[in-house]
């Protein structure tokens, strides 16, 4: 989750020509501020697209880009042609649309629960409780996850002794699990940690609006319903926009460790896809083609969510 | 003043540095870096043998080992080309080559300059030095293992077997197990007549471990149900001595297919099938990963498995470790019954010649600025001395010598299995995948010992626990590789398993991902569905499968040939 201080662009609307560099004149410490900031980003976000030329060629490292062969869409042709690859689109979506979905919905739900504890041990508490497993390699939460979900695992305990099941359930060797898997295994990593950004939101509410509500006679789902909510409203659609720019990333790590061959048609996400296929096996041009493909449906994503946005009348990214 | 005393220090500095530098040539000291394409474990700081490395030769190691997926880990090292001095590609080692990661050997390795190395590799010269696209003589790397001295050494069984635990056959009444059913029969008995062990854990009666570049336990097994040793992927039909299926045939010499779209593997997942629906065979199994596999066979409650020796040494060690001597393995040669065959007897032939480990092993990258010390290092190494050094220790303290035998005690060998102690006492790292000496010691002061301790015989016989002596003894045995058929002349391709396949590697990627989704659905299905979902994934693995073959066809044949003409 990066930081929200997207907001302040509201205020920097763009001057008029006459008074363009006089304004930067005058903001010139700003500017020389910036600089270190516009360089990392020429250097490790632009200057890389270089290598996007890749794409078109049958890239081989030792002839370089100058003396690699031209293969024109081929590389594209090929991603393209392989069920395995379309597979790996819709896991990636999927799997993203889930943990967006739940990731969003968990850290509201508690955020709102913990904003209306008034004991503030117990709110710390909770807190901190929920948002240490971040912090957890990944290959910890995953192998905590395959003891629990085992056949012999607690959950498959629980299932049993509550007579819901008879054979233990298998949840991860049976395909049509893995994505809601994911799904949990995510929430319980990260709910707390999502939840501190709505909770900073909504202690920048104004109180006396509560206090309005509550002389009118709201009861305290009324003032969730009309003051908390409508008060990070602006900073969930924020967020919205850009996990929407980040749908084609749906994780790696997690598909990686908790995949098995035999929920590969679920669990292979198009990283895993260029890692088995475009780097493993030196094809660096199809690597690149499917990196290619993912920044640009990525960047069709983030315009199409802002554009919705504006025409919202919400407060947007760019 | 002060000039005077500046001037008396500086003269004392040179005057201590000079003895270093002109001490009988000592070299200069260098790092090199080293890559290890498996996973290990980083040596002690104060290790004794790389000290002795660094006082005589004046090289350090930094070492580097895989973590994750190898051909990733070179894939990215390639496209930086960022090569360690050393490089050792694990058994993708064919795609640094293919890349120009390393550099010719035969530069520096010639009978003049290395005798030793060349006295070394001029034996299997024809299976080790290739040629390049322009026709040169090309030898990238030296094998770790497989160039031994004198008759070959089989003890135990070292390579692929179907293993079952020792307890299984004593509580039989040592039977003699030489089929599929045999095999499976045995074990469900076994668990119905003991579903727990004595802590009332259950037994697992057969495990497969499917996890990444080890499934070959589940996709290898049917090649040696048809009587071949380890080729891989493909099954190599060599009926005659010439090689060919019927007679002088030339199309019929080394024919070579993937197996495991044809018939006769069927059988194989068939029976894996209904031993599951007979609960012999978890579901676990599908989803465990190596460390998982590795754990629950130290526990001792998983009867059998098939699998590589050496790929759950660390488990045999554990038990061994426990005391649990009775859930040990023994390698067992299964073959197909004939029923699954058309009746056909099958001769079992687990057990292969001797073979050089072709192009496994260290190779000096093309980013190595001292290639030439590397060599000379080698050719010295490869000296009585040290490679006494490397693979027994310090006399004194790790061996001891009466008249002329190599010897250790029972404490100084099974401190040999401690992993803390390795890290201390033994430059494993580095000796691994170093040009070495095996087999037996055929000159010099120890002629007639083992290079290997582990081969030695007073030690193989003298250490043996009770319990193997016993059981042993109740076969009427000597050696445990007796439960299987002595080694049988190498083919001249060696074993296909070793060949370069990437020019075929997207195929041959395809070709395993069918294999690892659907072998395991096909063991899990229901019985009624299976001939349905088996004629479905042969339809799936064809196209893959046809393309890899027909690479393999000409590839053996290729290797063979490099063999029978020189």
């Amino acid at each position: 989750m990066t930081s929200v201080s997207h907001r302040s662009n509201k205020e920097l609307r763009p001057v008029s020509k006459k008074g363009f560099f006089r304004t930067l004149a005058g903001q010139w410490q700003l500017m020389l501020m910036s600089v270190p900031m516009l360089l990392y980003v020429i250097l490790f976000n632009y200057a890389p697209m270089w290598g996007w030329i890749t794409a078109f060629q049958d890239y081989k490292p030792k002839a370089g880009i100058f003396g690699s062969k031209w293969v024109g869409m081929k590389n594209f042709m090929w991603l393209f042609g392989r069920e395995d690859f379309i597979n790996s689109i819709r896991n990636t979506l999927a799997m993203s649309v889930i943990n967006l979905v739940f990731g969003t919905v968990s850290s509201i739900l508690l955020a709102i629960l913990l904003n209306e504890v008034r004991n503030r041990g117990f709110k710390r508490t909770v807190q901190t409780v929920t948002y240490l497993p971040h912090f957890l390699s990944m290959v910890i939460v995953v192998g905590m996850a395959q003891n629990i979900f085992a056949s012999d695992g607690a959950v498959n305990g629980l299932l049993k002794s509550l007579r819901l099941v008879k054979e233990p359930v298998f949840f991860l060797g049976e395909g049509r699990y893995f994505w809601w898997l994911v799904g949990v295994i995510n929430v319980w990593k990260e709910v707390g940690w999502n939840t501190i950004i709505y909770i900073s939101a909504m202690t920048s509410i104004d109180p006396s609006l509560y206090e309005a509500a509550a002389i009118d006679g709201a009861g305290r789902f009324h003032r969730i319903l009309h003051v908390t909510l409508p008060g990070i409203k602006s900073t969930f659609v924020i967020l919205l926009i850009m996990n929407i720019g980040h749908l084609m990333e749906a994780g790696f790590e997690i598909q990686y460790l908790l995949g098995s061959s035999v929920v590969m048609d679920w669990s292979q996400t198009i990283d895993i896809f260029v890692l088995q296929y475009g780097i493993s096996k030196q094809q660096y041009g199809v690597a690149t083609a499917a990196g290619m493909f993912k920044s640009i449906v990525a960047i069709i994503l983030l315009v199409a969510a802002n554009t919705l946005a504006k025409r919202l009348d919400e407060d947007t990214l760019l | 003043m002060r000039k005077l005393i500046s001037v008396l220090l500086v003269l004392a500095m040179i005057l201590a540095i000079m003895p270093a530098a002109l001490a009988d040539g000592a070299p200069e000291p260098i790092t090199l870096t080293v890559f290890r394409g498996d996973p290990g474990d980083q040596p002690a700081e104060d290790n004794k043998i790389y000290k002795l490395i660094e006082e005589k030769f004046g090289v350090k190691f930094e070492f580097e080992f895989l973590a994750g997926d190898l051909d990733e880990k070179l894939g990215l090292m390639i496209a930086g080309e960022d090569y360690p001095d050393l490089f050792d590609g694990g058994n993708s080692a064919d795609l640094i080559i293919s890349n120009g990661a390393l550099i010719n050997l035969l530069d520096y390795v010639n009978p003049e300059d290395t005798p030793r190395l060349w006295a070394h590799i001029e034996p299997q010269k024809a299976r080790l030095i290739d040629k390049d696209e322009d026709g040169n003589d090309v030898l990238y790397i030296i094998p770790n293992y497989g160039l031994t001295d004198g008759d070959q050494i089989v003890n135990e069984v070292n390579g692929p077997a179907f293993f079952v635990q020792k307890q299984v056959l004593a509580w039989a009444g040592y039977p003699q197990i030489h089929t599929l059913n045999e095999y499976f029969d045995l074990i469900e008995k076994f668990i119905e007549a003991n579903p727990t062990d004595e802590n009332g854990s259950p037994y697992v009666g057969f495990d497969i471990l499917c996890e990444d570049w080890r499934h070959f336990c589940l996709i290898n097994p049917v090649q040696h149900l048809m009587g071949r040793p380890n080729d891989g992927e493909v099954y190599i039909c060599v009926t005659d001595q010439n090689y060919a299926v019927t007679g002088n045939d030339p199309s019929e010499e080394f024919k070579t297919e993937t197996f495991i779209d044809k018939p006769y593997a069927k059988a194989y997942y068939q029976k894996l099938n209904e031993e599951f629906h007979k609960g012999l065979i978890s579901k676990d199994t599908f989803v465990m990963n190596y460390d998982q596999y590795i754990a629950q066979l130290s526990s001792g409650t998983v009867l059998g498995m098939f699998d590589q020796t050496w790929d759950f040494g660390n488990a045999t060690a554990a038990l061994k470790d426990a005391k649990m001597d009775k859930n040990t393995y023994v390698a067992l040669g299964l073959v197909y019954d004939p029923e699954y065959v058309d009746g056909q007897e099958i001769e079992e032939h687990y057990v292969n010649g001797s073979l050089p480990n072709v192009r496994r092993g260290f190779g000096i990258s093309v980013n190595c600025e001292c290639p030439e010390r590397i060599v000379a290092m080698w050719e010295e190494m490869l000296s009585d001395e040290w490679q006494i050094i490397f693979n027994w220790g310090i006399e004194g303290e790790d061996y001891y010598v009466e008249d002329g035998r190599l010897l250790m005690t029972e404490e100084q060998y099974m401190q040999r299995n401690d992993n803390a102690w390795k890290v201390q006492n033994r430059a494993l790292a580095f000796f691994e995948s170093s040009p070495k000496k095996q087999g037996w010691i055929l000159d010099g002061e120890f002629a007639g010992n083992a290079w290997d301790p582990a081969n030695q015989p007073e030690i193989v016989l003298g250490l043996m626990n009770d319990y193997d002596k016993e059981f042993l003894s109740a076969y009427g045995y000597s050696k445990f590789a007796d439960f299987v058929n002595p080694p049988i002349e190498l083919a001249p391709y060696g074993e296909a398993w070793q060949i370069d396949y990437t020019p075929v590697d997207v195929d041959h990627q395809d070709f395993l991902n069918i294999q690892d989704k659907r072998l395991p659905e096909l063991i899990m299905c229901d019985p009624a569905e299976f001939d349905a979902k088996w004629d479905a994934f042969v339809e799936e693995i064809t196209p893959s499968a046809t393309a890899f073959g027909e690479y393999m066809q000409e590839a053996v044949r290729a290797e063979a040939a490099k063999v029978l003409d020189k």
